[in-house]
């Protein structure tokens, strides 16, 4: 006994268990399924019996038989099958929140009571044909549920991305842990193929990583000590020592998964006109069904009659169809979207996307990678390349200045030498001593004070600043030997994204606030066609706002300092660049800091917003035609369902279509 | 102010989504709310004295039950 009961409890303990892994869209196709199945297994016969009379002339019951027969049979389908479906709206009809399964739950059971009503010779018998209603609607349920969760599969992955286990190193130890348990600080070992745990940072080893589920960059990223890691992104062909910066719901992916979640929230303006819609639909389908009754039994006097086309005005309207017309739409885009790191976070902007003319740009960070690297080198005489950057880089690896990691990091992996006596000249430059020599390295205000003659170079200095790139002058003994140039470099695609945006026929800017010919320089080298330059930090948003006289505006930044801009913009859009999102910035966060996702974004929001246009068209069509036909008496109750399951299903599929489209 | 998450169950049309949202408003205390059929998920603003109990009520008067609950 006790044997058994413990069994029992297991049994129990594993079957909730299962239950409660399985996602909540899993549990409902799960259980349409069973409604399906449970239905049709006693209606199948019901047809038989009907209409194996009807058309062959057989009668497979009794004559005097077949009602009784037909109410037992249709009795389970509504009552036990359908019983969710009459519950919730009945219990609509009673509190007033009506929804479309009032419609339904009225539509068979009036037709059920009809079996009753027929043995006092009131009425035809419809007791069949609620039942053939109601698998009907099961059965649309079930494949538009199935459908439903196809259009959420990109999103749902993204739930699934992240990794389970973490192997962290514990004193010398490696030990295996629930991603739970990993805290910040602890140093975790990925093996090539592994997962990344969570946020972190490389301190050991080096190793490629592939981190195009979280970003849409294609290409496997290089990451060396000291670069920053994303979680459930894929390590490549290296052992890699990360220490864990972010954990739990600080991730980059958790934000991801939030920002995609909660765009769901949001409405498509457009939406709104179907939702008002939605709201009163039910109660003028009520009030419509009652009229159309007494109409026809005003002018015709036959019940059965007029008991089956209110029957069908009932079920044929489809309420559900127009509600999910916009969602369904919006969730299918944001998931392509996902998965090509373009996150939308509401709704509205890919509706305003259409009307946009004006993109503008912010420069550091959006167009630029945001970082000053070695452009160019010059050199005077015989001097070697590398001898002038190995010179220079022995004395910048001991300063911290921007430039200085620009050119040290260019030198990377060259033998650096010792520098003796050096010293910073703060806003100026360097100098130290290699050897022998003395080493002046800054500006042409440190050469002019030490009295260095940069004769032979004036020419290169000048082009150098005409393409908006900084000079560092470098001397040795008194002597220039040459130069380097570094800029603020500009990303690899903006080139190509500012052509085809501008091929497309907007109107685009760059605003920044550096001075008029860097910003120049700038523009001109990725193809901007208009630049305001000079402005503070704070008056991005007002330039924006002048912007708007002549049309909507979308303004791309880094979402930093970019704040205020993106929120006066008609559409905000901002580089959640690296490994942090700025998540109240913009309306779009594009995960990979390329100006592309821009392309792709406006792309998307056109093609979401046109399936969105196009699923309300085909909705309102559908009723304005059915309704009317269903008073009119053309539709035969089965017909008009077996139409409205049609016209919902069409709708989630139609939404799916979605991802045949290019981005 | 508060930040409320709630993962609703048996949701599967619009007009389920919009009584639920009716239904939520009515909750003293109750800012915003927005209720999307597609994950069945609820976001409500509310005041922090907000009762998650009757939140949860609200949700069940419009035929609906929560099965989670998380504070963001």
């Amino acid at each position: 006994m006790r044997f058994l009961e413990r069994g029992l409890k297991l049994l129990k303990y594993g079957w909730n268990k299962m239950a409660e892994e399985k996602s909540i869209e899993e549990r409902e196709i799960a259980s349409w399924k069973r409604k399906l199945i449970g239905s049709w297994v006693l209606t199948v016969p019901i047809m038989l019996i009907m209409y194996s009379g009807m058309v062959f002339g057989l009668s497979l019951v009794p004559m005097k038989w077949m009602p009784i027969v037909l109410l037992v049979l249709a009795f389970p389908v509504i009552f036990i099958f359908g019983w969710q479906t009459i519950k919730a709206g009945m219990r609509g009809l009673v509190t007033f929140y009506f929804n479309m399964d009032s419609l339904i739950a009225l539509g068979t059971v009036i037709a059920y009571i009809t079996g009753f009503l027929h043995f006092f010779g009131l009425t035809q018998d419809y007791s069949g044909v609620s039942s053939m209603i109601m698998s009907i609607f099961v059965t649309g349920k079930y494949i538009e549920s199935r459908a439903r969760g196809r259009a959420s599969s990109e999103i749902r992955k993204l739930l699934e991305l992240g990794a389970k286990k973490a192997r962290v190193l514990r004193g010398k130890e490696e030990i295996e842990i629930p991603i739970s348990d990993v805290k910040v600080g602890d140093v975790m070992i990925v093996k090539p193929g592994e997962k990344i745990p969570t946020d972190g940072v490389v301190v050991r080893e080096e190793s490629s990583v592939d981190e195009s589920m979280v970003t849409g960059e294609s290409l496997p990223v290089d990451k060396t000590k000291g670069g920053n890691v994303i979680g459930a992104t894929v390590n490549q062909d290296g052992v890699l020592y990360i220490k864990a910066t972010k954990v739990g719901k600080d991730t980059f992916l958790a934000n991801i998964i939030k920002l995609v979640e909660e765009a769901q929230g949001t409405k498509v303006p457009i939406q709104k006109v179907a939702d008002k819609i939605t709201s009163v639909f039910v109660p003028i389908i009520l009030m419509l069904a009652v009229l159309t009754f007494v109409n026809w039994m005003i002018f015709t006097q036959d019940v059965s009659r007029s008991i089956g086309v209110a029957i069908a005005v009932l079920v044929i309207a489809c309420p559900c169809s127009l509600g999910l017309a916009t969602p369904i739409a919006l969730m299918v885009g944001s998931g392509m979207g996902a998965k090509r790191g373009i996150l939308i976070r509401k709704g509205e902007a890919i509706q305003t996307m259409k009307e946009v003319k004006t993109i503008v740009f912010d420069k550091t960070g959006t167009i630029t990678k945001g970082k000053p690297e070695v452009v160019d080198v010059y050199t005077v005489g015989k001097i070697k390349k590398d001898y002038l950057l190995e010179t220079a880089a022995s004395l910048e690896k001991l300063s911290e200045h921007p430039i200085a990691r620009a050119i040290v990091s260019f030198v990377d992996g060259k033998k650096l030498k010792e520098v003796k006596k050096f010293k910073i000249l703060r806003g100026r430059g360097l100098q130290g001593e290699i050897g022998k020599k003395k080493i002046v390295i800054g500006n042409q205000t440190l050469m002019k004070e030490q009295k260095i003659l940069v004769k032979g170079i004036e020419a290169k200095i000048g082009e150098f600043e005409e393409d908006g790139k900084t000079t560092i002058i470098v001397s040795e003994n008194g002597k220039v030997i040459g130069a380097i140039a570094v800029a603020d470099a500009v990303k690899e695609d903006s080139l190509e994204a500012v052509k085809k945006l501008n091929d497309s026929g907007y109107k685009t800017v760059m605003i920044t606030g550096d001075n008029e010919r860097t910003a120049l320089a700038i523009a001109k080298q990725v193809g901007i066609k208009y630049t305001i330059a000079n402005v503070l930090p704070g008056d991005k948003a007002k330039k924006v706002e002048e912007l708007q006289k002549s049309g909507m505006v979308a303004f791309v930044g880094d979402g930093i300092n970019d704040a205020p801009a993106l929120k006066q913009a008609n559409v905000g859009i901002a580089m959640g660049t690296g490994t942090d999102i700025a998540i109240e910035a913009g309306d779009i966060v594009l995960a990979k800091g390329s100006l592309m996702g821009v392309v792709q974004a406006i792309n998307l929001s056109r093609a979401t917003f046109g399936k969105i246009k196009q699923n309300l068209f085909w909705v309102f069509a559908y009723n304005v035609v059915a309704i009317p036909l269903a008073v009119a008496g053309l539709l035969h109750p089965v017909i008009a369902e077996i139409a409205m399951a049609a016209s919902s299903i069409t709708v989630v599929g139609n939404a799916n279509l979605l991802r045949r489209r290019k981005i | 102010m508060k930040k409320l998450k709630l993962t609703i169950e048996g949701m599967h049309c619009a007009s389920c989504a919009s009584n639920v949202e009716k239904s939520l408003k009515k909750v003293k205390g109750v800012k915003e709310v927005t209720v999307s059929v597609m994950t069945h998920k609820g976001f409500v603003e509310a005041d922090d004295s907000t009762s998650e109990e009757e939140m949860k009520n609200a949700v069940s008067r419009a035929g609906f039950k929560v099965v989670e609950v998380r504070v963001e």
